[in-house]
Parts: C-alpha cells; sequence; structure tokens
C-alpha cells in the first residue's frame, strides 16, 4: 500500500442539483471531499445516494452547481492547483483525457472496435488527427498491449467486446482507462455487473495495477466487502458525507 | 483519429447508412444521366443545327448585295478561313406533285462552295449505302439496294441509281435542268421508321370536289413548283403580280436533323434562284420620254428613250463563312472580327454599291440560333432543377438517418466524451461520417452512371425489344385473370420516328462528374450537420445512462 501524503484532488461545498420535469432533485448537498495522492478511497452509499454523481464531478464529466438552492457559496474541485469549476471546456478534456481514467459498471466499451482499438482510443484522442503516428501509435499499442498482456488479455487483442465475457469486458475497460497513464482512476461499481468470484479478480486486479502503477483510485460501490479493500472509506447518504474513515470503521459500523 | 476509425468501423457495420449511401448514389446517378442525355441533346441539335450555315454569316436580307465574289475571294485569301460561300434567302411556295402547297424557306446555294462551308454533302439522303443503320436491324433501308425504282401512279416504271441521285443533289441539277433539293420531312412523300430511317410512303391527292386519290411518288426526280417574290435592288418587289414561278425538278431530299430545316427549308440551284427573284446580272435603264416603239423598217418592238445607266450586278443575301478553326463559342466570336475586318475592307473598295460595315449583318452561328439554343439550354437547366429538387430530399433522408443513428450511438458518445473527446470532435466524428457517406454513394453513383451512360442505347433497346413486351404479357395475363383486356407497355422513350436521332445522345464529362458528385457529398454534409450538432452538445453523464 502506498503513503498517501499530499491531496491530489480536493472537492469544497460540492453540490449538483438535476432538475426532473418540474421537480428539482438536489443529489449532492454540500460535500468536502479530500483525495490523498496514491490512496484508495472507496465511496460506499445505497443507489441514489450520489456517488456517482461525485465521481462524475470529480472526473471533469460533469460540473458542480454553481450555488446552492439554500443560499451556500459556490463549490470547487480543486485538482494541481486549478478549480475544476472554472478551467474551459478543452482544459476539462484534457482532464479527462490524460488526468483520470475512467472505469464504469457496465464497461462501456465501443462494440464495433475491437479490444486493442478499444483500449487506445484514448490515446488516439490525446494526439489528435495528425500526431497519432509514429512513435506516438507505437508507444500507445505498446502500453496497451502491456496493460492487457498483464491482465491476461493477450489472446484477445482482436476479438470484440461482446465475443469476452464480463470479467474480460471489464479488464480491457480497465486498460482503456489506464492506457494514457493517468494519476487517478475513478471506479463506478466495477464489480457491480458480476459474478462474486470474478468481481473479487477484478478487484485484485485493481489492487495489483494500483500497486505497481502508484494510482490513486477513488472507487464507488455499495458493496461493504468490496470496501473492506480500500483503505480509506467515506460514506453518502442522502447526498451529504457521512462518515470519513478506514475501510476498518466503515465496514464495522456499515449499513 | 479516432473519428477515421469509428467511420469506418460505422461504414461497415450497420445497414442504415447503406441505404443512405444507396440514396445517394441514385441521386447522383439519376441526375448524371440525366444532364448526360440532355447535354448530349443539346450538343446533337447544335451539330445538326450547323450543317446547313457556316460558322460565320455575312448578310444583308431580302435585297442582297453585290460583288459577293471579291469578297468571297478576299475571305478564302484568310489564313483562318476554310471557304465561303454565296446563298440567297428567301420565303415563297412550293407545290409537291400530289397538288399540295406549302410555305418555304428558299436558300439559293451552288453545291460544291455550299457544301465547302456546311455539312451539305452528308446531309443528302438518297445516296448508296453499304451498312445498314444503327438501328436497321433488319436491313429495310432502301438504299442498301444498287438502285430505286418504283412504278408510278400512271403505270410506268421508275428507276434510277444512288450514286446518280448523290451526284445530283450535290450538283443540285437533273439532265443540265437547274433543281431543288427538297428537306426530307416537307414533302410528306416519306415516313421516318423506328429504325430512323426513311421509307417512301403513299401521298394523299385531294379534289376539289372532296374526293381524294393516294398518290405513291418517290420525290427526286419528281416536279415541284416554286413561286418566289423577285425584289429590286431598291428593295421594292416586281410590279403587281410579280409572283415569279418556275417548275423544277427534285434532284435529292436532304435531312439534318433540325426539325425546322427538314420541314422547311428547300434548297435550290443559286443561278435559277437569282435569275428568279432579279438577282442575277442585269442592264439597268431609266424610262425617259419614250417607251415601246415599232421600227417601221423591220417592224420589230425596240425600246426608245430609255437611259442606259449601267450594269446591275448580280447580288446574294448572305456569304457563309467556314474558319479553320471555329467550334468553340470563342473561336467562332474571333473568326466573326477578322470577317468584320475583311468586310470593312472590301466595303471601302465598293463604296456606295454595297452596305457599310456599320450596317451588314455579321452573326456567328451561336447568334443565329440564339433563340433555339437558349430554349434548349434553359429546358436542360429546369430538367436539372426539378432532378436537382427531387434529389434535394435526400437531405432530409440523411438527416432522418443521422438522427436515428446518434440516438442509437448515445451511449458511445458518451464513452468519448469520458475518454477526453471535445464537442468538436464527436460533431467532427458525425460530419466525417457524412462525408464519407457521401464520397462513397457518389462515386458509386458516378460509376452507376458511367455504365448506363456507356449502354444506354443498349438498355433502351433492351427494355423496348425485350422487357417492356414481357412486362406487357405478364399484365395482360394477370388483367385477364380478372376480366381485364389486354395491357401494352411501351418502353421506347427515344423513339427514332419521332426524334431525329437514331441513338440517344451523351456527352458526360468531368466538368458535370465534379460538379453532381460535389453535390452529393454537400447533400451528405448538410444532412448530417443537424445530428451532429446535436451528437456535440450532447450530455456525456446524460448520454452515458441512455439505455
Amino acid at each position: 500500500m502506498s503513503e498517501a501524503t499530499t491531496n491530489i484532488i480536493e472537492a469544497r461545498n460540492l453540490r449538483k442539483t438535476y432538475r426532473m420535469g418540474r421537480v428539482r432533485v438536489n443529489v449532492l448537498k454540500g460535500v468536502d471531499l479530500s483525495v490523498r495522492e496514491g490512496e484508495w478511497l472507496c465511496v460506499l452509499g445505497a443507489s441514489g445516494s450520489g456517488k456517482s454523481t461525485m465521481l462524475h464531478l470529480l472526473g471533469g464529466l460533469d460540473r458542480p452547481d454553481r450555488a446552492g438552492a439554500d443560499g451556500g457559496g459556490p463549490g470547487s474541485i480543486t485538482y494541481g492547483g486549478k478549480d475544476l469549476r472554472k478551467i474551459s471546456a478543452g482544459e476539462l478534456n484534457r482532464y479527462r483525457n490524460r488526468e483520470v481514467g475512467f472505469v464504469f459498471q457496465f464497461y462501456h466499451l465501443l462494440p464495433e472496435l475491437r479490444v486493442l482499438e478499444n483500449v487506445t482510443i484514448g490515446a488516439m484522442i490525446r494526439h489528435g488527427r495528425f500526431g497519432y503516428r509514429g512513435a506516438a501509435k507505437r508507444e500507445a499499442i505498446d502500453s496497451a498491449r502491456e496493460l492487457l498482456t498483464a491482465f491476461g488479455l493477450a489472446d484477445r487483442l482482436r476479438h470484440r467486446p461482446t465475443e469476452l465475457s464480463g470479467g474480460e469486458r471489464q479488464r480491457v475497460a480497465i486498460a482503456r482507462a489506464l492506457v494514457n497513464r493517468p494519476r487517478i482512476l475513478l471506479a463506478d461499481e466495477p464489480t457491480g455487473n458480476l459474478d462474486r468470484v470474478t468481481g473479487e479478480s477484478i478487484i485484485e486486479t485493481l489492487a495489483e495495477t494500483r500497486e505497481r502503477l502508484g494510482l490513486t483510485v477513488v472507487m464507488v460501490t455499495h458493496d461493504e466487502r468490496i470496501a473492506a479493500r480500500a483503505e480509506r472509506v467515506v460514506r453518502l447518504r442522502d447526498g451529504v458525507l457521512a462518515r470519513d474513515g478506514f475501510a476498518g470503521a466503515a465496514t464495522a459500523g456499515g449499513a | 483519429m479516432y473519428q477515421a476509425l469509428l467511420t469506418r468501423k460505422y461504414l461497415t457495420s450497420k445497414v442504415m447508412p447503406v441505404l443512405a449511401m444507396l440514396a445517394v448514389t441514385l441521386s447522383v446517378g439519376t441526375v448524371l444521366v440525366t444532364w448526360s442525355v440532355m447535354g448530349g441533346f443539346l450538343e446533337t441539335l447544335l451539330s445538326t443545327g450547323r450543317k446547313l450555315v457556316g460558322d460565320v454569316t455575312v448578310t444583308w436580307p431580302t435585297i442582297g448585295f453585290a460583288h459577293y465574289d471579291d469578297l468571297i475571294e478576299r475571305l478564302e485569301a484568310d489564313p483562318e478561313i476554310e471557304g465561303a460561300a454565296p446563298i440567297i434567302e428567301t420565303f415563297g411556295l412550293v407545290t409537291f406533285p400530289d397538288d399540295s402547297v406549302r410555305f418555304a424557306q428558299f436558300k439559293g446555294v451552288e453545291g460544291e462552295s455550299f457544301a465547302r462551308v456546311t455539312g451539305y454533302d452528308d446531309s443528302l439522303w438518297w445516296r448508296p449505302l453499304d451498312e445498314p443503320t444503327a438501328k436497321d436491324s433488319e436491313a429495310q433501308d432502301p438504299r442498301l439496294g444498287d438502285e430505286t425504282g418504283y412504278t408510278d401512279t400512271q403505270g410506268r416504271e421508275r428507276r434510277w441509281g444512288w450514286d446518280q441521285l448523290l451526284r445530283d443533289g450535290m450538283t443540285l441539277t437533273d439532265e443540265g435542268r437547274p433543281a431543288a433539293v427538297i428537306g426530307i420531312a416537307a414533302g410528306g412523300f416519306s415516313r421516318r421508321t423506328s429504325a430512323g430511317i426513311y421509307v417512301p410512303q403513299a401521298a394523299i391527292q385531294r379534289g376539289a370536289a372532296g374526293g381524294a386519290t393516294t398518290l405513291y411518288e418517290f420525290l427526286p426526280h419528281s416536279d415541284v413548283t416554286i413561286s418566289v417574290v423577285p425584289i429590286d435592288s431598291t428593295g421594292r418587289p416586281r410590279g403587281e403580280f410579280g409572283l415569279s414561278t418556275q417548275t423544277v425538278p427534285v434532284a435529292n431530299e436532304f435531312f439534318t436533323g433540325l426539325y425546322e430545316a427538314d420541314s422547311q427549308a428547300v434548297l435550290v440551284n443559286l443561278d435559277l434562284l437569282q435569275e428568279m427573284l432579279d438577282m442575277d446580272e442585269a442592264r439597268r435603264v431609266e424610262a425617259g420620254a419614250g417607251g415601246a416603239v415599232v421600227n417601221p423598217e423591220t417592224g420589230e418592238l425596240e425600246l426608245r428613250g430609255f437611259e442606259d445607266m449601267g450594269i446591275d450586278p448580280e447580288r446574294v443575301t448572305s456569304v457563309l463563312v467556314r474558319g479553320k478553326s471555329a467550334s468553340s463559342r470563342e473561336q467562332a466570336v474571333a473568326l466573326k472580327s477578322r470577317v468584320e475586318e475583311i468586310y470593312a475592307s472590301f466595303a471601302a473598295d465598293h463604296a456606295g454599291e454595297v452596305p457599310s460595315p456599320e450596317r451588314i449583318f455579321v452573326l456567328t452561328w451561336r447568334e443565329i440560333n440564339a433563340t433555339m439554343i437558349a430554349a434548349v439550354e434553359k429546358e436542360t437547366g429546369l430538367v436539372l432543377f426539378v432532378f436537382g429538387l427531387v434529389c434535394f430530399t435526400t437531405v432530409f433522408l440523411v438527416l432522418a438517418i443521422f438522427w436515428s443513428m446518434v440516438s442509437e450511438k448515445t451511449k458511445d458518445i458518451g464513452i468519448l466524451r469520458s475518454v477526453g473527446a471535445s464537442t468538436l470532435g464527436v460533431a467532427w466524428l458525425w460530419l466525417r461520417y457524412g462525408v464519407a457517406i457521401g464520397v462513397v454513394g457518389s462515386g458509386l453513383g458516378t460509376l452507376g452512371a458511367w455504365a448506363v451512360i456507356a449502354n444506354i442505347n443498349e438498355i433502351h433497346e433492351w427494355l423496348g425489344n425485350d422487357f417492356g413486351p414481357w412486362l406487357s404479357k405478364v399484365l395482360t395475363s394477370v388483367s385477364s385473370m380478372f376480366g381485364g383486356g389486354k395491357i401494352e407497355v411501351n418502353l421506347i422513350i427515344w423513339d427514332p420516328a419521332v426524334y431525329a436521332f437514331t441513338t440517344i445522345p451523351t456527352d458526360m464529362d468531368w466538368v458535370k462528374v465534379s460538379v453532381v458528385v460535389s453535390m452529393g457529398v454537400l447533400t451528405c454534409l448538410l444532412g448530417a450537420a443537424l445530428p451532429a450538432y446535436r451528437a456535440g452538445r450532447m450530455d456525456p453523464v446524460k448520454a452515458l445512462r441512455f439505455e
């Protein structure tokens, strides 16, 4: 387990409201969260508690509210000294592409692409139309091969997602998230669509990869057993951070 | 880069883009075939329209101008000019062997010089023929035999060789007599068949009491009567009843493919028409106090008291000029300028005897036929506009298909945004996809159009001769099952009996292909624009949650 010292990302007074027809739903109601560099943080919470929303905000996939409905000031998400709420759309794209990697519950692989193409898609976006060639292309493909080989998928490079099992698909998704060597891995219920044995193997893969690459992992789950593998667990309840502590404590006081 | 990869993958794995591509292929193919056929039609019309005119015409209508031999000599001395020919153009009446009287446009020509500046020799219809024409599969063309002949209404057997008819047509004479060459559709004595050939047919001679006699007459070597109004050098018609009438034999018939010429023009030996119109060389006198007096010694009538004003030289209304290279509009205009310069020097040397350079009409063949050319060009434009409008619906088809595809691929859009794709990048993916469909669809449409155009006559033959009768048979069978009658489906669209061309003319070039392909790609780009905008603006979180 890595030594967690400085905060890599900090969320302050994080609020998010969705409008569903005429109804406004306050999903996050002022969450403060600091993630230390290299730590494995688990966000525990029931369905609808706002944990996926928080992950999307941390990953720059969505933007927090400017000001709270209760009149509170605007929240912030600080990464590398910059507030994600204030950076340009282009900078936010680059942040998603290079600094974070997403792993989703339903894998979200592009069905028309083969395994190797799915993994290198982030590198293609990173280098652009004219940059993805020569050394950059070779480097991306080597990196993808290396990750897929490490995940036991060396013989599946030319397969399509529909030809893979659930566990294999999730490993491909993890490889895709890591191909640009991000500093943070954001995993949204990565085992939620898998059986117990496969789910454990995915968690094992994540743990080994984090150890090997020195990654910071923020994982969202409602499974207490998986949360127990994390270094630190926070619990979200009704859009509010209910508990922040080490995994053992969280598990002990679990639902 | 990822856009290129996904475009390729989407193109090869989905049915919907194939439908969009098919729509583009059909649109591009249809417009190209239409444009090529209409363009070919215009080109053929222009080339047939030029058969009886030169590249540039020098004209002083009605009265005509003198010293034309000198003008022709000067023109033919110019290195840019191939030849020049005198011609008289006037209007009058022609009476055919069945006593029918038709209005006609007379052209007085010298066969040899006229053929040098026009396509006259090619237009003479009755001539020896070694091979049947393209559509005459049953070799029914009378010209294929050694000679022609028939027994006329009076029971006389009449025979001529085709060579003789061609020679007579070229010289506009018949056994030394000045003759006429008539447009083949003017008299109605020959019928154009579906094989694109002419066969003599019976004419009806109508009587005053309402009776009618069938008259079988082959027009060449028959006599026709031509009547014209002579105009003197001052522009006045001759006398009160000054109609000049002559009966002349028909030397041959001509076919240009231009109905207006083939149904109205009558070519007449130039010397004869000059004489009939008083445009030949003559002594000009002014009437004084005298008159016609009987000489008491000789008992003969003599003209006395007239003042001899000299010789009135022979005149023609036009001189046709053919350039060595004047097929394009620009070349014709350049030739016109050269002819104007030559005419100016000619007019200076004959000051007071010929029209001044400012008044004479020097016109290119395009200017002479401007109305007809403009009409066909407008028709082509109109047809293309209508087809273009129909094909514009492809924009909405592509839009509908792309809109549906963007909906289907919403999750892909969310995934791409989650790995860092920009809104513009995602929009460009769909625009690029539209361009790819446009390029592939237009390419296939061009290939299809090329294949159709290259084989359009064979396709047309097959439709008319095989598919049409087969379809008629099938439809008749179905109809008879329900107590209906016979159903005839005629798929002969380009019938040589109606059109002057035996084959469908086409004119496909790279300019047309470039324009139509560009429009095809633009159509797809327009159709893809709105879905692309929608894809780019899509909220990535909502896109990822899309089910």
